[in-house]
């Protein structure tokens, strides 16, 4: 590793915070979902960090189907993320905005507009996280077909990126003329696209000049072997669920050996897995956060989180205290129900122990400890070929992120680990991935 | 009079650029800034069409702004807080649940400022019926009073004030609901550009209607047919029916005539007809044009779309002040949504009318 080599840093934002209760804590603020001034703090409190981007998730619905189940954790009410970035833009002035957002439910050109629009809001610091969305409740809110199969909705993904790059191209820098001229754009400058494929037919040009970092970023999360492979040719930055640092170097250079057959560098893409850190002055006290959050979680809330995670419908009919069940392999998200199994055999871990772990982290690395435990925990997988960077998931918001600003960011730039200043304005200098050569 | 203003980098003329193209007008400050001026003349909204809505297009626009619309009302939301925004979006480009869930997330945004422009496509009436309808139901997904985030018992929402809508109709199917509490107004505003085509869907569900007359006198026979067909729909006098006008503003009376036959004259405009009654005058003629219209007719205000960004300014420094000092515009009742902005009634929870959460 070079020795100026830099961590790069996510602020994953999710209301009142990515521990599944949260929102019941002291300190926690229980209407963040739909506060937007809350997110414009937390996006200052990232931004004031050097983060390189904040990161928000995305369902095109509610969570869970049983509503006593669902009305008992907060997830059930959020901004719609497209919208909620666009406020942030103009909000901030150098972080990274990233949005996911489903090839499955959204068309290419609709999509591809609203991200150039967040693209120009921000002057350059915009992202797609894309997603195929697995949740069958998302399913029922936009067909009566049901949900796709895996291999059918990567299918669509393919060309859904495809299309989105080609409508990003389509307006070259200084297709708008300058004043004075007879024509307002210069038409050898614009490429309309006339694509016809499987999936989608689309026609025309995005009324956007091109955009201020070449393109917006393109961010991937699929952990599956059509997953990955979709993020090496496409991806800049890949987001990962690694629990234990050899699954997360086997992931890494998993990734990172599939760059070359598309011409691609070691560089060009970032991958960071997600991180859940619990930040105490002492040991003591980062246990101590931890297990108040942990003795916040509903048994019944729990394990209905780690039955959605395993695509089952219910576990509440086998023991608490025994084992998981035997689990038939489904179409929806394979790699992380395999983490859960997994994990569950290793440990040696009931269904209760299994859905507290995984509903206060849902299915990230936790680190509980002191700013410096935390940074070598860090440390260890950046400097092991585990990771570029990491995806920070506070356990609750505005405390736990702005702890890890204040206490854990300067503990990894004294040791060299995390810049002292943004390098650029745009998301893609900060990221110190090139801009793509046009299609 | 209730007044709305279109927003464009450079004027509403398709000649506005020439001379004024600056690439700095197509960003957000600048679009930002003529929002702010608006909002300070006191204005109720900002309507931001949408030409994509109609058809995606194959050069660039001088009168489209750079940006999707609900996008720009999501920025600009946040950093003028004291006008509504009033967004186009198509029926045939958006998924229902995605559409109803961006407005939903637009009225958190901007604590029930918005209102959607509902752009049918004429030749499925039945469609969009269908559409605009889920799109209501959408947003009745929950009751008021909800959200209750009571820590202490560990419950966020009370199950039975969720509402699963388990929508089948013919062109669409959704379970719902949706996953964005119930707007601060009720619901966002409902409006259309009023056509031959959407007239009935308008009568059926729009609170704000459009006429796009190219003169007074075919507005007030447009305004006298919609009020025609909103009684035929059961329908009280109940919706904002707003005029776009396009004033052609200067110093003079001389001098306005002669800036709308230089615009005029410097592209065949019948390709891109101008969408409103054209009026030419000074600011106070037009300050007399207006209030006269609004005394004398059936509208209830106007939506402007100034020709160039010059006589943009002129009417929100000159004109807008002048219908203050006469009483025709201000607020008239305290509160800070759209829906007071323009004495809508905030819509009722429609409680009866639900199947119990599944």
């Amino acid at each position: 590793m070079s020795g100026d080599r830099k961590m790069r840093l996510g602020a994953f934002l999710m209301a009142g915070g990515h521990h599944i209760a949260a929102w019941r804590h002291p300190l926690a603020h229980a209407q963040a979902g739909v506060d937007i001034d809350h997110f414009v703090a937390l996006a200052r409190i990232a931004e004031r960090g050097k983060f390189d981007m904040i990161f928000v998730e995305d369902a095109a619905a509610i969570r869970e189907r049983n509503s006593d189940m669902a009305s008992q954790a907060a997830r059930s009410t959020a901004f719609e993320p497209l919208s909620l970035l666009a406020a942030l833009a103009v909000n901030t002035s150098h972080i990274g905005l990233v949005a996911t957002a489903s090839t499955t439910y959204n068309e290419p050109y609709g999509l591809a507009r609203s991200f150039a629009s967040l693209d120009q809001l921000s002057g350059g610091r915009a992202g797609w996280n894309l997603v195929t969305s697995a949740s069958e409740l998302e399913a029922e809110n936009f067909a009566s077909s049901g949900l796709r199969p895996h291999s059918e909705r990567y299918e669509r993904a393919e060309e859904f990126a495809d299309a989105a790059l080609a409508i990003w191209d389509g307006v070259e820098d200084g297709a708008y003329l300058p004043p004075g001229g007879a024509d307002f754009t210069d038409r050898a400058k614009l490429h309309p696209v006339h694509h016809r494929g499987k999936h989608f037919a689309v026609e025309g040009l995005l009324e956007s000049p091109c955009s201020p970092q070449g393109r917006p970023i393109m961010v991937q999360a699929g952990a599956s072997d059509v997953g990955k492979e979709l993020a090496a040719r496409t991806a800049d930055v890949v987001f990962a669920a690694s629990q234990t640092i050899d699954e997360a170097k086997a992931y890494y250079s998993d990734v990172k050996a599939r760059l070359a057959k598309y011409g691609r560098q070691i560089d060009d893409i970032k991958i960071m897995p997600g991180i859940s850190p619990i930040v105490g002055a002492t040991e003591a006290e980062a246990k101590a956060k931890y297990r108040a959050l942990q003795e916040l979680i509903p048994d019944a809330v729990g394990v209905a989180l780690l039955a959605s995670y395993l695509s089952i419908q219910d576990l509440s009919s086998y023991p608490l205290d025994g084992p998981l069940p035997d689990m038939p392999e489904t179409n929806l998200i394979q790699s992380r129900q395999q983490l859960i199994i997994d994990l569950g055999r290793r440990e040696n871990l009931s269904i209760r122990e299994l859905a507290r772990h995984f509903a206060g982290a849902r299915g990230h690395w936790q680190v509980a400890g002191t700013p410096a435990q935390i940074a070598d925990a860090m440390e260890e997988r950046f400097s092991a070929g585990a990771a570029d960077g990491f995806n920070v998931m506070a356990p609750i918001f505005p405390s736990g992120l702005e702890d890890f600003v204040t206490l854990v960011v300067p503990e990894l730039r004294r040791r060299g680990l995390f810049r002292e200043a943004y390098e650029g304005r745009t998301l893609r200098q900060n990221l110190g991935v090139g801009v793509p050569a046009k299609r | 009079m209730y007044l709305g203003f279109s927003l464009t980098p450079f004027g509403h003329h398709p000649a506005a650029w020439r001379g004024a193209a600056e690439i700095a007008n197509l960003g957000f400050e600048a679009l930002l800034a003529q929002v702010a001026r608006a909002e300070q003349a006191g204005l109720d909204f900002v309507l931001l069409s949408d030409r994509l809505g109609a058809r995606p297009v194959d050069d660039l626009s001088p009168v489209a702004t750079p940006f999707e619309p609900t996008t720009l009302v999501a920025a600009l939301a946040t950093r003028a807080r004291r006008i509504g925004f009033l967004a186009a979006a198509a029926t045939h480009q958006h998924e229902p649940y995605n559409l109803a869930r961006r407005f939903a997330s637009l009225e958190s945004i901007s604590n029930g400022r918005t209102g959607w422009v509902a752009v049918t496509t004429g030749n499925g009436e039945d469609r969009d019926r269908e559409y605009v309808d889920l799109v209501g139901a959408l947003w009745d997904s929950w009751e008021d009073d909800a959200f209750i985030y009571d820590k202490e018992k560990g419950r966020f929402f009370q199950p039975d004030k969720m509402h699963v809508l388990n929508h089948k109709g013919e062109h669409f199917s959704v379970r719902g609901p949706l996953n964005v509490s119930r707007s601060p107004q009720g619901k966002p505003v409902l409006a259309q550009v009023l056509t031959d085509e959407n007239r009935a869907l308008a009568a059926h569900a729009a609170e704000i209607v459009f006429l796009q007359s190219s003169s007074p006198t075919g507005a007030e026979e447009a305004a006298s047919d919609f009020i025609r067909s909103l009684e035929a729909a059961d329908r009280r006098r109940d919706a904002r029916i707003l005029a776009n006008l396009v004033p052609f503003i200067a110093a003079t009376q001389t001098e306005a005539q002669a800036l709308h036959d230089a615009l005029q004259a410097v592209e065949d405009i019948s390709k891109q007809p101008l969408s409103g009654a054209i009026l030419i005058g000074t600011p106070i003629a037009i300050a007399d044009s207006l209030q006269q219209w609004l005394e004398a007719g059936q509208i209830d205000g106007f939506a402007i779309l100034p020709p160039t960004l010059g006589m943009a300014d002129l009417f929100l420094a000159e004109v807008a002040p002048e219908l203050q000092r006469r009483g025709l515009i201000g607020r008239t009742k305290a509160g800070s949504t759209l829906r007071d902005y323009l004495n809508l009634p905030r819509p009722a929870y429609p409680a009866a009318t639900w199947e119990r959460a599944s």
